[in-house]
């Protein structure tokens, strides 16, 4: 038996899961639908994929959204893991799951998958034959996915960087590289079976004035540590920045060196995507903005030419928004998609040409760490601060990097920390900003910048 | 690299421990009671003489825990930083005896009487000044102690070597980040346990066979712990519990604690001195007598207290169920202490020590599963692992 299957057999020992059956698991991926696959559907559909986000506790509520999102012709189905999962907290998922049964409110935010278990799942997640996202942000989702693809999800979001920088305080990241590179090793399993199972990262990180560079460098990182382990299908992503031109450099940067760095290691049968989200910062209170919000980031999504576009709501700002809203989001970005014709191609060689080259300059930096494997280059990049996340709570974070807007919105690095972005890099980023301010007027303009849509 | 390909290389691997030499070739692992009688490099060289004469100094390896481990006090200047990074450091640098004061509240300390091995005093980050003064000379000069170090604030420093004679000063433990810089006193400390080693008269002579730092045996556990699956059948994250005579030693995965820290190690060491079922035993019995749960699980285990004053293959069998529940309890969240791990995201232990070679996998399941169901209400149930070779050891002898 395989290190990994014995690894398997004790992960599945849990006393949440009801007699995990590995042989039937296999039979199911191996004839399930190829429409419950997104890697299939890129293939196939020429078009962009629309998924919102959505997740609710109990099955008949979960199952109510999933009618609404088909009725407004979604792409792709969201299934949004509650907090509780999240921290392999099962035990109280299940208490709060019970409580959400017996008296109609919601006390999770999520859909506690593990509590419900595969056999139980499955019948939802294959009754409408279309693919579905798993979007959780656990660093340990060992248990998590497995229960996923017994389910028919055959899309996981998630990476041990983008998993982890945004969402945990001190959940110790070099575990996260090895749990992560357990679900890479399952994804590549069952991706022999039928079509491959689709690997997505997570490109918004902390949504909040991350420069592009850092978050090209972490989306490459994570793509090629899943490469590595035989993944097929991976989607590489990242959020709205702000500025449109930003985003569209952004676009046309990251598919470029994805291609370039799956062939530095040898991968050429893999198909790499591209996945835009809607703005993921501060949404404006007034509904009114929030869909004009919502519209722009459909269009900026067009002119990068993502495969899949993931939508925000009118209610963010104001807590879980409802499914009706969801589905009028998901509807309406539908219908933008079909409207915007012959939108002109823009092309900005210098700031791609910049861009390119704080990319492959940290790149290089991470692939000169002593260390001798790519996650724990990756890791020492990270802790030794040659990797920089703006605004990251989490301990390992070197937190030196500052980033403010230009007079443009562009998101400018004005100070790099020990982040080894060429100086001539440098001085152009800083050039673009007004510097001659004092200290109080330029943290006053991070501010602004952080709520630059509200 | 494998420890059999490695152990192709022609090395001995001896573990001397407070009741059995152990020794690793690259064809078997034996072990030897200890004569107490004897000072051990004697009873070594008389057990073992002649697996010990083919081997040159510099291919055999030894770690022990015979000298009982280093002593240390800590004075620092809070419990979330200087006290829990300091105390950090001395655990995985195989730190067996530590106890803590906080500055704020040393006047009100009382002074301990034993030997202290090593005193750390630590707290503030470099920009900080004026942390310590008179009161901490005056509680030093009435302590006993054999070595002093200085890991706080560098703008101290100066002060602090002019009023403490002999002070060690090394670089700042918590940097400007409040991050732990661990590695210059974990040094410091391995040191002192080899200068420990030679100055203990029944063990110096060790050196006489190797020409290799002789390390604390903790400390080589932790080593071995990243590359445990390659012998076992483990699943992270998980804890390696290890019962000894004198003490309990637990390495847990560091996923298992809310409040990590970034060191450099994967696992981290809590031992637990007054737990052991050979030289510690009447400490344990202490304890279990104090645990309110112990009744329950002795009528579980269909004996009753009357066991504690047997000497019977049988008492030691429960001795060390008792020793297995306990340090459940210590580190679970039904006690308060330094650390509390999250056991029901376990999903292996592993066992090593005297008690594997005593109990069998199945007494040991059914104390794992009464501590689930008793202290944690929980059906939980992480894999049992048992060292039964008694080597877990050896994985990390040559990873230093």
């Amino acid at each position: 038996m395989s290190l990994l299957q014995e690894e398997r057999n004790i992960i599945l020992n849990n006393e949440y899961v009801d007699n995990f059956d590995f042989a039937e698991v296999e039979e199911f991926v191996k004839n399930a639908s190829k429409d419950l696959f997104i890697s299939y559907n890129f293939k196939t559909k020429n078009k962009m994929l629309v998924q919102p986000r959505g997740g609710f506790p109990t099955y008949d509520k979960m199952f109510a959204l999933y009618e609404f999102f088909d009725k407004a012709n979604v792409d792709v189905l969201p299934c949004t893991i509650d907090s509780n999962t999240r921290l392999n907290d099962y035990a109280t998922a299940k208490k709060m799951l019970r409580l959400s049964e017996e008296n109609e409110v919601d006390m999770l935010n999520g859909y506690p998958l593990i509590n419900h278990g595969y056999r139980t799942s499955r019948k939802m997640m294959t009754h409408f034959n279309k693919p579905i996202s798993l979007r959780h942000g656990t660093p340990d989702a060992r248990l998590l996915i497995e229960t996923a693809i017994a389910s028919g999800i055959f899309e996981i979001e998630g990476g041990p960087i983008t998993y982890l920088l945004p969402y945990s305080k001190n959940f110790p990241l070099d575990k996260a590289f090895l749990y992560w590179k357990y679900v890479e090793r399952v994804c590549a399993e069952y991706s022999k079976l039928n079509e491959p199972i689709n690997r997505e990262s997570f490109g918004p990180l902390t949504a909040t004035l991350v420069p592009p560079c850092i978050t090209i460098v972490i989306q490459l990182l994570e793509m090629l540590l899943s490469l590595e382990e035989g993944v097929k299908s991976f989607s590489v992503s990242f959020s709205q920045t702000g500025s449109m031109n930003q985003d569209i450099v952004m676009g046309a940067v990251i598919r470029k060196l994805a291609k370039y760095y799956s062939e530095q290691i040898g991968v050429t049968d893999a198909d790499i995507h591209l996945v835009y989200h809607q703005w993921m910062g501060a949404f404006p209170m007034d509904q009114n903005y929030a869909s004009q919000l919502i519209n722009m980031s459909t269009v900026i999504a067009s002119m990068v030419g993502a495969n899949k576009i993931i939508t925000k709501t009118k209610q963010e700002a104001s807590g879980i928004p409802t499914k009706e809203a969801n589905a009028e989001t998901v509807a309406n970005t539908q219908y933008t998609l079909r409207i915007l014709n012959g939108l002109p191609n823009i092309v900005d060689e210098q700031e791609e040409e910049i861009l390119t080259a704080e990319v492959m300059a940290i790149m290089e930096a991470v692939f000169n760490d002593p260390a001798d494997t790519l996650w724990r280059k990756v890791f020492n990049s990270i802790k030794n601060g040659t990797i920089d996340v703006p605004f990251s709570p989490h301990i390992i974070n070197n937190n030196e990097m500052i980033t403010v807007r230009d007079k443009n919105k562009n998101i400018r690095i004005i100070k790099r920390g020990k982040v080894p972005i060429p100086n001539r890099c440098f001085e152009y980023e800083k050039n673009q900003c007004d510097l001659n301010k004092d200290t109080t007027s330029i943290v006053n303009d991070i501010i602004h910048d952080i709520g630059i849509m509200q | 690299m494998s420890l059999a390909n490695k152990m192709n290389e022609n090395k001995l691997l001896i573990d001397v421990g407070s009741t059995y030499f152990k020794l690793c070739t690259k064809d078997n692992v034996q072990q030897h009671f200890r004569d107490f009688n004897k000072d051990i490099f004697d009873d070594l060289t008389y057990k073992c003489g002649e697996i010990i004469k083919n081997y040159d100094k510099e291919n055999i390896h030894i770690c022990s825990s015979a000298n009982g481990g280093l002593s240390t006090l800590i004075i620092g200047v809070t419990n979330s930083f200087s006290l829990k990074y300091a105390t950090n450091i001395a655990f995985n640098s195989g730190i067996n005896i530590i106890d803590t004061v906080l500055f704020r509240d040393i006047e009100k300390t009382s002074i301990p009487s034993d030997l202290i091995d090593v005193v750390i005093v630590v707290g503030g980050i470099d920009s900080v000044s004026n942390i310590f003064d008179e009161r901490l000379f005056k509680f030093l000069d009435g302590l006993n102690y054999s070595n002093i170090v200085y890991v706080g604030s560098e703008n101290d420093s100066a002060f602090l070597k002019e009023n403490i004679n002999n002070l060690v000063v090394l670089p700042n433990i918590i940097n400007e980040k409040l991050h732990v810089e661990e590695e210059n006193l974990k040094e410091y400390l391995t040191n002192l346990y080899q200068a420990d080693i030679m100055g203990k008269e029944d063990i110096k002579h060790l050196y006489d066979i190797t020409s290799n730092q002789i390390f604390s045996t903790p400390y080589i556990v932790n080593k071995t712990l990243p590359m445990i699956d390659s012998k076992f059948k483990v699943a992270d994250p998980y804890i390696l519990i290890d019962i000894g005579g004198a003490t309990t030693d637990i390495h847990y995965s560091k996923d298992l604690v809310e409040e990590n820290m970034v060191t450099e190690n994967e696992y981290d060491r809590l031992v637990f001195k007054k737990l052991g079922v050979y030289k510690s035993k009447e400490s344990l019995i202490f304890a279990a007598k104090n645990n309110e749960f112990v009744y329950e699980l002795l009528s579980h285990l269909k004996v009753t207290e009357h066991i504690f004053d047997e000497s019977s293959e049988k008492a030691t069998r429960v001795l060390m169920q008792l020793a297995i529940f306990l340090v459940l309890c210590k580190v679970s969240a039904y006690r308060q202490a330094y650390v509390n791990l999250k056991l029901n995201a376990l999903n292996s232990v592993v066992f090593t020590g005297g008690i594997t070679k005593v109990l069998k996998q199945e007494e040991i399941e059914d104390i794992v599963t009464f501590f689930y169901k008793k202290i944690l209400n929980s059906q939980h149930n992480p894999t049992i692992v048992m060292d039964t070779n008694y080597d877990v050891w050896t994985l990390g002898m040559l990873e230093k």
